[in-house]
């Protein structure tokens, strides 16, 4: 693994020798919000956690808005605190460029070798453009690895009802349902995962993928459940970050994502299809009402796309969705205004159908993963129309209920699964 | 001293009857290997269609999206089909030179001699064209979704667009392995290309100019305003 660190790394890594705790933060121009991240993490690693060594690593993407100096420079903040124990060995600040595709999963590699490097106990990621994080935030992602023995904490937020839509549309009922553990947020962002667990990250050979991207947090999150590491989720409150989020347009992000969640399907298929019921994770700290910024959209916009997407790629969609799939999407999506709607059964058979199809290369698979961005804006739309009137936990119901359907239509993917795969084989050339 | 009728009408006749001695049998060997080969060429059509069938091979060329182009041409009724009859062109083929050479002419043999040493371009064009084929329909898939993605009215024309200009390029490629006269093609292509861009400049930035402010103008404002509010993670 020490081929992933520059020479000066290599040296302040010697110096430092052993750590029990390893803060990662990724970057790529945040100097904006990157100070008070660091502020947050120094705090909390000395308020919480003061007989513990502990190391701050920012794992940069080649920044050019001095995004490591501000790093190096920030505060502890600290000092201003009144502390019951006074740090005994404080932490170590490290800022350094990572090698490989630029992605926050590059990013991420880095800080599990570091961790590993270090023979860290616990180890937190962090986004660098967060603004409501606190001190707290450390303690509730790290403790639980440190003190209860979990191995993966994944964060748990208040989110405004019309933000996280790849989450709530797909990746929160599916891995639920797939992998059997209620995560509410897992490609949350930030993360608490044990030093074993990094260890096992850094020997899969992944990091040429989307996993080096956006893809990082699913896989993260799948891997620690599938692979029977204990895991858990920790209350933050709620989730505020910069709006600006550099290179992070839809179609890739959603590529990435989704992509990297039906590769994981292939790999774990034997786990997936054995898992018959969910169950709820452990949760760590206090829930308390929090309030969210609003945010507005623009479902006029959005289902201009579905419509358009369904009338231009038709023959893509003909190439792996079932014919009364297509049928009943034709039918849903040319409804205008607040007719719109996209039922949970079509939208799960959809996103099924289209991992089936990704699994046995129907079709291109980069090519598959695009086209699928209008179903989802139009599904997305659909679900904002819906809740347009709702409050936060009648919008949790709601995903509840998306949950369940996906629950319920597991058997049809199985099903076709398997029919996939049969004939997949006799299609072989003979 | 031999007669008149002799010279005038004899001799003749038995030349005739001796380069009909030669050329007959020729024509005979020609004629049955031309028969037999037909039935080879029903034979090997037939039975790489079932070959074809069993194998799937169908299903396979479905999935590249190339089945739908080979039935609307209203020529083959499947992939199966158009492999069997190109199997049956090919055994055509050797045939026939088989009987050329049968002939054994200085005429044919030189026909033959000139075929073969074109086969290996007649190759290389047809491997052009059908990477041509593949490549075109890829980029023109990939600029489809590039353009619904960023909602772009004229996506299918934009990718139609692409599609011709990916394999009029594989075509001028082509007709150059074949030692076809392929620059008047390029040329003309380049020019009716380079009419169409520079039409398509002038009609937009004469006729539609505060158009083009506007659109550019609600794009770079409405893209920042949907990064600011609207996040998918």
């Amino acid at each position: 693994m020490d081929e992933l660190f520059p020479n000066e790394l290599k040296a302040r890594l010697e110096q430092i020798r052993e750590a029990d705790i390893v803060v990662g933060i990724p970057s790529y121009n945040n100097a904006r919000t990157i100070g008070h991240v660091v502020r947050a993490v120094s705090v909390g690693l000395a308020k919480y956690f003061p007989a513990n060594r502990s190391v701050i690593v920012n794992s940069d993407g080649g920044s050019k808005d001095k995004t490591q100096d501000v790093v190096m420079q920030a505060e502890s903040g600290a000092d201003d605190l009144l502390l019951v124990s006074h740090p005994v060995h404080g932490s170590y600040r490290i800022s350094t460029p990572y090698h490989g595709v630029p992605g926050k999963g590059s990013a991420f590699r880095t800080i599990f070798a570091v961790a590993h490097h270090l023979k860290a106990k616990a180890c937190v990621v962090v986004d660098s453009d967060l603004r409501s994080i606190t001190p707290g935030w450390i303690e509730l992602l790290a403790r639980p690895v440190l003190e209860h023995g979990y191995d993966y904490i994944a964060p748990y937020y208040h989110r405004h009802k019309y933000d996280g839509t790849i989450t709530n549309g797909i990746i929160y009922p599916m891995t639920r349902t797939l992998y059997g553990k209620s995560v509410r947020q897992p490609i949350g962002g930030e993360f608490g995962f044990s030093g074993s667990l990094a260890g096992r990250y850094l020997e899969k050979d992944v990091w040429d993928t989307d996993v080096a991207r956006f893809g990082i947090d699913i896989w993260m999150t799948v891997t620690a459940i599938a692979e029977g590491f204990r895991v858990g989720q920790a209350y933050l409150g709620a989730k505020l970050h910069d709006a600006k989020d550099p290179g992070a347009d839809l179609t890739s992000m959603f590529r990435q994502v989704v992509g990297s969640f039906f590769r994981l399907m292939e790999s774990y298929e034997g786990i997936w299809k054995s898992v018959n019921s969910f169950e709820q994770v452990p949760m760590f700290g206090f829930p308390f009402e929090v309030g969210v910024e609003p945010l507005t959209v623009n479902t006029d916009r959005m289902i201009q796309a579905a419509q358009q997407g369904v009338a231009d790629l038709r023959e893509i969609y003909s190439s792996f969705l079932s014919p009364q799939t297509l049928v009943d999407l034709t039918t849903y999506v040319h409804r205008n205004g607040q007719g719109f709607h996209i039922p949970d059964r079509l939208w799960v058979r959809m996103i099924y159908e289209a991992a089936i199809a990704f699994r046995y290369r129907t079709l291109d698979r980069d090519h598959l993963l695009q086209s699928l961005v209008p179903l989802y804006l139009g599904r997305t739309a659909s679900f904002v129309l819906e809740v347009t009137e709702s409050n936060a936990s009648q919008v949790e119901e709601r995903i509840e209920q998306l949950g369940q359907v996906f629950e319920s239509e597991k058997s049809y993917l199985a099903q076709r699964w398997d029919a996939a795969r049969k004939e997949n084989l006799h299609a072989q050339p003979v | 001293m031999r007669s008149l009728f002799d010279r005038m009408l004899i001799d003749p006749f038995n030349r005739l009857a001796d380069q009909s001695a030669h050329v007959v049998p020729i024509l005979i060997m020609v004629l049955v290997t031309l028969i037999i080969g037909g039935f080879l060429a029903f034979v090997a059509r037939w039975l790489t269609y079932r070959l074809l069938q069993a194998a799937r091979f169908d299903r396979l060329v479905q999935r590249t999206g190339f089945s739908s182009m080979i039935e609307r041409t209203g020529v083959f009724r499947s992939p199966s089909d158009l492999g069997a009859r190109f199997v049956q062109a090919l055994v055509w083929l050797f045939v026939i030179l088989f009987a050329l050479t049968a002939a054994d002419t200085p005429a044919t043999a030189g026909l033959v001699l000139r075929f073969v040493e074109y086969i290996p371009n007649m190759i290389a064009a047809g491997l052009v064209l059908l990477l041509g084929a593949v490549v075109s329909r890829m980029i023109a898939r990939s600029a489809l979704l590039a353009a619904v993605n960023a909602q772009w009215p004229a996506a299918r024309l934009i990718a139609g667009g692409v599609r011709i200009l990916v394999m009029t390029l594989a075509v001028v490629i082509a007709l150059e392995q074949l030692h076809i006269g392929s620059l008047p093609l390029l040329v003309a292509f380049a020019i009716v290309f380079a009419g169409i861009v520079f039409a398509l400049a002038i009609a937009f930035g004469l006729g539609a100019r505060d158009m083009a402010r506007q659109w550019l103008e609600a794009k770079v404002r409405h893209s920042v305003a949907e990064e600011e509010v609207f996040r998918h993670l």
